[in-house]
């Protein structure tokens, strides 16, 4: 719905420059000095614009952290397993760009919904009694919601109505919610065969259990196809790479509820993957009738 | 031309500003405040603690049982943790010395606890280092038997034991060394039955009972066992017969914790046929024999029947508080502050979820935080030890009355 909504907010925007275009009748004055103005004209401009998208995420482990500590087993058993790039996040950007000489400063702060998984393993078995096994697995999804400011340099390559483009920058984050869920299953043979279990999904808010700021870089590529009335089409995309911990370090162990089940964030950074489109129009025109001379 | 200049510089700045927010490790955080869970991957290892002890360096030393194969008595388990909680090292001492009691006592450089050989059921006094090195077992002299509880008092060791020959509860002091100072026994009546869930506490077949021992301010020492064929708190000068008595109800009634405060006031607990009473200040008769069921007490229907219960008395921002810890019926541990000079309410907290929690020992810690060690159940099955960190900053906001 969230998705839907968005789209139809693009759709409106396009409609409403749409409408705004007049047709301009050929003026009389020397086209030479016409054009050379409307080159310098066009060497800035503002341009406003919304996009969004989809996203994947990938954690990396900066320390690892345990509540269970083996006395008479390697760490490294039960070391979590984190999943790279495998859960659909979205976005949703307004960018903001001012453009001189092919190059634009861009501010593009985005609601970005990110997700990412692991999992660890446990087992306790009998020398004696082969029977006696029983292996615990914890499914562990984090859903983070964060508003990023990014500060982007992009770089026009070539072309008028195609115009592809390198972007390269670095952002800040602002936790705005983060929840959690634990799916536990395990294998019980001690109970006379092969018992499979389940238990309930564990679902707590860690909105406390992340850093309430990170930070990372930013680079990507996207292109811009001018519809010719004054709206661009954008698709972008984003690699961002964190530089910062997203965990809280002070509240590590502040969920009783993950602590009883053995389980303390690491201290990670988060890379994302993210693919937008969107939709640009200029804020400066050379008329009141909205013409920006874009070609 | 500046407007811009000054909206870039603007963003650069806020850029930069969340940039310096960024959450930085800090290995302070990590010794303030953090939950491990000792886990051994043998099916049929079962461990549980006794008694915790904070070691110089910051980390902690646990005195632990464990299950034994071919005992019906406990195995004695140590268990060095660094600061940070991660596991250091694990003594499984020999099964020649067995059943060890608290306290854990620090004494010059050394920890010491008793327990008992399996064979003669004589009490032996043993000593560990802080990162248990070595063990040193030796017996304390004079014959006593069944080790119950321990205290560390005037430089000496208050021993409680029991002696199944003379059917006594034996309190004895004892120097470093296991020489005995005093003692002195006290029947327990007559008859089978009387020792029956005496015996049952030592091979934890049966309720284990909150055997206690110390001294109290006015010279005479205490021992919460059982006297007379009933649990009761029995005040002494070593004299052949008790100076007070707190009349438990035989085997299913009588004082859970007891912790001296000043005079003849305690901060205390009691348990009778299931229920849970908590006495954070009352002043106990010291002389002459009363009951425990007319003490009354703050009834916590949440408590687990006949409760495990610890008190730690704690200095929290320049206020003495109470903590009484004990197990729920929702399997955590749960933590009750008390004003110590008026035995008000103040806050709970609890610990653990999912698995089961069960208490056994508070310390608060140098950088006057608490550590709480306790038993869970892995897996919903297998005793492992834990300890749960809680910071300075948590214990001021637990010991906080809220207005």
């Amino acid at each position: 719905m969230k998705r839907l909504n968005l789209f139809l907010l693009c759709l409106l925007i396009v409609v409403g420059v749409f409408g705004q275009e007049k047709k301009r009748k050929p003026s009389a004055y020397n086209k030479q000095k016409q054009s050379q103005e409307d080159e310098k004209f066009l060497e800035k401009q503002w341009w406003l614009g919304f996009k969004a998208g989809a996203n994947l995420s990938k954690a990396n482990v900066e320390k690892t952290y345990s509540i269970i500590a083996p006395t008479n087993y390697e760490a490294s058993t039960i070391g979590k397993k984190y999943d790279s790039y495998n859960l659909l996040g979205s976005q949703a950007t307004i960018e903001v760009s001012f453009y001189f000489k092919r190059f634009l400063l861009s501010f593009q702060p985005t609601y970005q919904h990110s997700r990412f998984s692991y999992s660890n393993s446990f087992e306790w078995s009998s020398t004696d009694e082969a029977a006696n096994h029983v292996q615990l697995t914890f499914e562990q999804e984090q859903k983070l919601d964060h508003m990023i400011f990014p500060l982007i340099i992009k770089y026009d390559i070539y072309g008028n109505k195609l115009r592809p483009y390198v972007q390269i920058g670095a952002y800040s984050a602002l936790l705005l919610n983060a929840t959690k869920s634990i799916t536990t299953t395990g294998i019980d043979n001690a109970a006379g065969g092969e018992n499979e279990f389940a238990t309930e999904t564990i679902n707590v808010g860690a909105t406390d259990l992340f850093a309430k700021y990170h930070w990372g870089l930013m680079g990507g590529i996207g292109v811009n196809y001018n519809l010719g009335n004054n709206v661009r089409l954008n698709l972008d995309a984003m690699y961002k790479l964190g530089m910062s911990n997203i965990s809280s370090t002070e509240n590590r162990y502040g969920n009783d509820r993950l602590s009883g089940v053995g389980e303390a964030m690491d201290d990670l950074t988060l890379d994302n993957i993210s693919v937008s489109l969107g939709c640009l129009f200029p804020m400066r025109f050379l008329s009141s009738g909205f013409k920006t001379l874009d070609k | 031309m500046i407007k811009k200049n000054i909206s870039v510089l603007f963003i650069v700045i806020a850029l930069f500003s969340f940039v310096s927010c960024s959450e930085d490790s800090n290995p302070e955080y990590d010794t303030q405040t953090f939950t491990t869970i000792f886990d051994n991957n043998k099916f049929d290892a079962s461990y549980f603690p006794i008694d915790m002890q904070e070691t110089p360096d910051g980390g902690y030393v646990i005195l632990g049982g464990r299950k034994l194969a071919d005992n019906n008595f406990t195995g004695i388990y140590l268990l060095k943790a660094d600061k940070f909680g991660n596991f250091v090292k694990e003594i499984e001492v020999e099964e020649t010395s067995v059943n060890p009691v608290a306290d854990f006592v620090e004494f010059q450089t050394k920890y010491y606890f008793f327990c008992m050989d399996p064979l003669t059921q004589v009490a032996q006094i043993a000593s560990v280092d802080a990162n248990l090195e070595a063990v040193t077992i030796t017996p304390v002299q004079g014959g006593l038997t069944y080790p119950a509880a321990s205290a560390f008092v005037d430089n000496n060791f208050v021993l409680l034991g029991y002696n199944n020959g003379d059917k006594q509860t034996v309190i004895s002091i004892l120097n470093a060394d296991g020489g005995i100072l005093e003692t002195q026994g006290y029947s327990i009546g007559t008859g089978e039955d009387v020792e029956e869930p005496i015996i049952k506490h030592y091979i934890r077949t049966g309720k284990q009972y909150p055997f206690e021992v110390g001294k109290i301010a006015n010279g005479l020492y205490f021992f919460n066992g059982f006297y007379n064929y009933t649990f009761s708190l029995v005040f002494t000068d070593f004299g052949d017969d008790p100076v007070g008595v707190v009349q438990g109800q035989q085997d299913d009634g009588g004082f859970s914790a007891v912790t001296p405060l000043n005079g003849n006031k305690f901060a205390s607990s009691r348990f009778n046929f299931g229920d849970n009473y908590l006495l954070p200040n009352k002043e106990l008769s010291t002389s002459g024999t009363t009951s425990s069921t007319d003490l009354g007490g703050y009834s916590l229907p949440e408590l687990v029947s006949n409760a495990r219960v610890k008190i730690l008395r704690a200095a929290v921002d320049s206020k003495n508080v109470l903590i009484y810890g004990s197990d729920t019926k929702s399997k955590q541990i749960g933590l009750l502050y008390y004003e110590e000079s008026t035995g008000k309410f103040i806050s709970s907290r609890y610990l653990g979820f999912s698995n089961p929690f069960e208490i056994a020992s508070l310390v608060q810690t140098s950088d006057e935080g608490l550590a709480v060690c306790g038993t869970t159940y892995l897996a919903g099955r297998f005793p492992r030890i834990c300890i749960f960190k809680l910071s300075k900053d948590q214990l001021i906001s637990d010991a906080t009355v809220s207005e």
